[in-house]
């Protein structure tokens, strides 16, 4: 269990976080999104008491970080994959962290060949690619076999084959009880790992919730509709309440209908339709929708989908 | 102990420890042999005293001194500069005892590699200068704890790196500041009399000198003072990192 109690942190005059509150549950993977430079980074380093908040407090199974001791028995934590000296080897890295909280060689042997490392285990660092160094990574957070996990990107860099086997990964560690935090600033990867979302941008808090109703909340849901007398129909649908919107392609976006009420009073009329097509929106739009407001670095002009 | 365990571990996985460490040995004892055979000429001009039969080991120590500052400064600076301190704090988030751990290793690697040094260089250096029978016998009075100062001398400079590079966090701004402390007495030097002594005798290689010397310079504070200011900088430095990084956004 990871808590956040109106955790703010300020460096100067610029908020990164503020009045950040929000809980991560055990058994499930919690996706934590939001744009770059939203605050995910700096929530994780308050979590991990890497970095002192200004004000509220970050809390790991009711405990600020720095109180526990041997903390990678309790919580594993990839931040900065290549946050490693090149000089040295994969073994002799992980085994001088595992050292430092008397786990032993065995134990990163072990971890070694989970990730896939171990035939690369005594090449120099500087050698490896983002992806190795992402494995790397996540031998480190498991190596003592923590309840909790906190990630940080990291699928970046990762081929399919591993990210694949990373969602796989997180899936596992999740059905086994354990906490688990991964942040990303893309919606299109949570939406195929995580089972829980907190949403952020600049720094507060936009949303705790399900994948599941994240989507139902979104205001973004439509029909699609095609036919060769779009305008007739347009005008029909106007007339029975419905709003339309025009697609770049000529087709019709209605909403405030449902399909069979459309393909109804199209049949009515003798209107002929060629596709008609309810449309959920994607848990990417939704997200869009959400953190449109609290985008730092937007392009300025949206160009149309 | 886990901690200092951990810390060793990664001093010896990296190369720049053996390098820092080889340069510093070499340094320390090949210079000496060229100083001892320098200073084994006969006086040219009659009544010119002959230089202290302990400042060939000793003034090549100030050579060596730099590399083993660089290896202090490197512990901290490393991890600053690729972002592995967060991993470090995060593995202990009690940061003094990484201080501590780190300080230890270090401290502990440059005081055998010192001493050793010093003690090749008095053995080679004496038999090179009573050739010309200006040696001086390790039984005579004060030799013995002058050459163990001489030892000593590489492991100040690395703490004294270790602390500024826990300051710094950069490793070149760290190494600047190390050569900086080491060349203090040069430029203090510059200074008018007296104020240039007044002064000097307060710097890590003047205080050095003295605790090193088979005869102490009667200018400068007695062996006994000179070894507090010694100890004192690497402490300070030291004490200033405990200070800051445990206070300090990782």
């Amino acid at each position: 269990m990871i808590e956040t109690q109106e955790l703010s942190k300020h460096f100067g005059s610029v908020a990164a976080v503020t009045d950040l509150s929000f809980a991560v549950r055990p058994g499930h993977v919690t996706g934590f999104l939001g744009p770059n430079g939203a605050g995910k980074t700096t929530t994780m380093r308050l979590i991990l008491g890497l970095d002192t908040p200004t004000s509220g407090r970050a809390l790991i199974g009711g405990r600020p970080y720095r109180a526990i001791v041997r903390p990678l028995r309790q919580v594993g934590a990839l931040l900065d994959a290549s946050a490693v000296h090149p000089g040295r080897t994969a073994f002799v890295h992980l085994w001088s962290i595992a050292r430092s909280n008397g786990i032993g060689r065995a134990r990163v042997a072990e971890m070694l060949q989970l990730t896939g490392l171990e035939a690369v285990a005594d090449r120099r660092l500087k050698g490896f690619s983002l992806g190795m160094k992402q494995r790397l990574g996540i031998a480190t957070a498991l190596l003592g076999d923590p309840a909790v996990l906190v990630f940080d990107e990291p699928v970046n860099g990762l081929d399919t084959e591993g990210i694949r086997w990373l969602r796989q990964l997180f899936k596992t560690l999740a059905a086994e009880g354990r906490t688990i935090l991964v942040s990303s600033h893309l919606m299109s990867e949570m939406a195929l790992t995580a089972d829980h979302l907190v949403i952020i941008g600049r720094g507060r808090l936009i949303a705790d919730t399900a994948v599941d109703k994240l989507i139902d909340a979104s205001a973004h849901r439509d029909v699609l509709v095609r036919s060769p007398r779009a305008a007739d129909l347009r005008a029909l649908l106007a007339e029975h309440g419905a709003r339309v919107a025009d697609e770049p392609d000529g087709a019709l976006a209605v909403t405030g209908s449902t399909a069979p009420a459309i393909g109804d009073l199209a049949a009515a009329h003798g209107i002929a339709v060629h596709e008609l097509t309810p449309r959920h929106a994607s848990l990417e739009a939704a997200y869009m929708e959400l953190t449109s407001d609290s985008t730092d670095f937007r392009t300025a002009k949206e160009t149309p989908a | 102990m886990n901690v200092v365990a951990s810390e060793w571990i990664k001093l010896r996985g990296v190369r720049s420890t053996y390098w820092t460490l080889l340069i510093a040995a070499g340094t320390a004892i090949g210079l000496s042999i060229v100083l001892a055979y320098a200073f084994a000429t006969p006086p040219s001009k009659a009544g010119q005293t002959p230089p202290d039969p302990l400042l060939a080991g000793f003034a090549s120590l100030e050579y060596a001194v730099l590399a083993v500052g660089v290896l202090g400064a490197l512990t901290f600076t490393s991890e600053y500069s690729t972002g592995l301190i967060r991993t470090t704090f995060a593995a202990v988030p009690r940061r003094g005892v990484v201080l501590a751990a780190k300080a230890a290793v270090v401290a502990a690697v440059t005081l055998v590699i010192g001493e050793l040094a010093a003690w090749v260089s008095f053995f080679a250096d004496q038999t090179i200068l009573n050739g010309h029978h200006l040696g001086v016998a390790l039984s005579q009075p004060g030799v013995p704890g002058a050459v163990l100062a001489d030892g000593l001398l590489l492991c100040v400079c690395a703490l004294l790196g270790l602390g500024l590079g826990a300051l710094i966090r950069h490793t070149a701004g760290a190494v600047a500041a190390v050569a900086g402390v080491l060349y203090l007495p040069a430029l203090l030097q510059a200074l008018p009399a007296p104020w240039n002594d007044r002064f000097g005798r307060f710097t890590l290689i003047t205080a050095a000198e003295q605790v090193t010397r088979h005869q102490p310079s009667l200018t400068q504070f007695a062996p006994a003072i000179s070894l507090v200011v010694l100890l004192a900088w690497p402490a300070a430095a030291v004490a200033g990192a405990a200070l800051v990084i445990t206070r300090r956004d990782a």
